[in-house]
């Protein structure tokens, strides 16, 4: 993931979050995309196709 | 109570079963220190004093008839406003809750009730628990009753500050990233947050749903245990409640930590981010009284600090956006700037970001599942060093200050933050202790060896007299 994200992506971003921002608020956003993507960036580890999200469940009792 | 003296519950619940103390008198000495501190302390937004003495004199009156009903049976709390109270403005410290009156109570409120506490008012909190010391809210931040120039941590400071000063001698808090350990640490209480669904969430404002624990602060570990025994147990308002039964939390107080093993992070608090002198001190000092008491201490190496906070982090930012998204499109303006830039992070994080910390979320927790087989407990820093200066907290120290108690989060583990002393700056630094999932007795067991056997419990903050 890139450590920096354009003007026009991150408007792409805001639109879809319904985010109405000024441009200071836009610009301080900007300025902590690469902390944000540093900790994607971490999360991702080697790992296969059948590594489960933690929040896979089963059905109990009271669902049936 | 008389005097400057400020009992634990559990000291005030003996004399009021003894009929020693009276509840209406323990209520009115809250209040008193409500009213001579909270205008330096801004522990609660909101005050309930007719209803606090209405029910200290019905505990009162029962007490005598009958006798006390448990150990909570007129005692004094506060509960963090996002915790709705039935006919109690419940404001989230927002401008878009400024007139919200809840039509029920939420389930921690409604046990803590039942097991007969008053209750004096709501605490201050983070808007909707997050963000950090904001001016630009209905009411001021709650402040460090050890220096009123400091912060509290959060966002549960109100409740740390009412409790540390003797305000109350109890409270709720609530934790998604630290948020009833960080103020315990930093405020020299004791706070846990227990095991994921073990206190329902029902009735109380979300941060992130599948990091939000509910908890119980006070003095001591004992206090904490006490309170928990009143709101453990299986809610089906809350999809994510335990439902399995609920042991005596103080069943082992008392037996020492002889034989117990204890696991040291080293690494998390002396490499991954390093802890203040004073802190180091604190946690060397507790490591080798706990050995001395016979405990056994090894070493655990997990994962490094940052990849918790941020696996906790992308997972926290992402269910918070979530929440709030609708008040985030049409009322961003009438949060608080703080609150405002962490809903904005939401939008920086993809769907597959998300679900990619969610499965990094399982490996960590088995990863402390596996370090964990041996041992009873494992240990770390609460928090970094003594409470900073208030107008002195970054905005954006999620990226490069890692949190130490994010991890037990995102484990669900339970965790308890106590008082390991004092820093160069007389303030309170803390050390964390962490069990398996439901062994919340052997968490108190050693949480409360370890203040019987220092003397970290015997000062309150001069402000509220000294001793304790």
């Amino acid at each position: 993931m890139p450590a920096d994200i354009s003007d026009q992506a991150l408007e792409f971003l805001l639109a879809r979050a319904g985010l109405d921002l000024t441009d200071a608020q836009k610009a301080e956003l900007k300025s902590v995309y690469a902390g944000v993507a540093a900790m994607a960036e971490r999360v991702r580890k080697p790992r296969g196709i059948m590594v489960e999200p933690a929040h896979a469940y089963g059905f109990n009792e009271e669902d049936l | 109570m008389a005097g400057p003296a400020i009992p634990t519950i559990a000291e005030a619940a003996r004399q009021i079963a003894a009929k020693q103390l009276s509840p209406v008198e323990l209520t009115r000495a809250c209040l008193d220190r409500v009213k001579s501190l909270d205008d330096r302390l801004h522990a609660f937004v909101h005050l309930t004093e007719e209803r606090a003495l209405a029910e200290a004199r019905a505990a009162e009156a029962a007490i005598m008839a009958g006798g006390a009903k448990g150990p909570l049976h007129g005692i004094p709390i506060g509960l963090k406003d996002i915790v709705d109270t039935k006919g109690i403005p419940t404001t989230c410290q927002s401008k878009i809750l400024q007139d919200n009156i809840p039509a029920s109570d939420a389930t921690c409120a409604e046990k803590l009730a039942a097991a007969g506490t008053v209750l004096i008012g709501k605490t201050t909190t983070h808007e909707f628990a997050d963000g950090g010391p904001s001016f630009d809210l209905p009411k001021p931040p709650a402040r460090n009753p050890w220096n009123t120039e400091h912060f509290t941590a959060g966002s549960s400071s109100g409740t740390g500050a009412g409790v540390a000063a003797g305000l109350v001698l109890g409270g709720i808090g609530t934790d998604t990233g630290g948020s009833i350990r960080g103020p315990a640490a930093l405020c020299g209480i004791a706070g846990i947050k227990p095991t994921y669904g073990l206190v329902s969430r029902a009735g109380v404002a979300p941060a992130a749903f599948s990091l939000d624990h509910i908890g119980p602060m006070a003095w001591t570990a004992e206090d904490c245990a006490l309170m928990l025994q009143a709101l453990a147990g299986h809610d089906p308002r809350d999809p994510a409640s335990a439902d399995r039964p609920v042991p005596d939390y103080t069943a082992l107080l008392g037996s020492g930590v002889k034989g117990l093993k204890i696991g040291v992070i080293h690494h998390f608090h002396e490499v991954d981010y390093k802890v203040s002198e004073g802190t180091q001190r604190g946690i060397s000092a507790a490591i080798a009284t706990l050995r001395e008491l016979g405990a056994e201490i090894r070493e655990v190496q997990l994962s490094p600090l940052q990849d918790w906070q941020a696996c906790g982090s992308l997972i926290s930012m992402t269910e918070r956006a979530a929440a709030y998204e609708e008040w985030a499109r049409t009322r961003l303006g009438d949060f608080g700037e703080r609150v405002q830039r962490r809903l904005q992070l939401g939008a920086l994080v993809s769907g597959v970001d998300y679900v990619q910390a969610v499965r990094r979320r399982r490996e960590l927790r088995a990863e402390l599942k596996a370090a964990m087989a041996g041992l009873d407990v494992v240990l770390t820093a609460a928090a970094p060093g003594e409470a900073p200066k208030i107008d002195n907290v970054p905005i954006w120290d999620v990226f490069d200050r890692p949190s130490f108690t994010i991890p037990f989060n995102v484990a669900g583990y339970p965790a308890i933050s106590v008082c390991a002393g004092y820093g160069e700056g007389g303030l309170p630094v803390a050390l964390q202790l962490v069990a398996k999932p439901f062994a919340e007795p052997t968490l108190f067991r050693v949480a409360d060896a370890f203040e019987k056997a220092t003397p970290f419990r015997n000062t309150r903050p001069a402000l509220a007299g000294g001793s304790a």
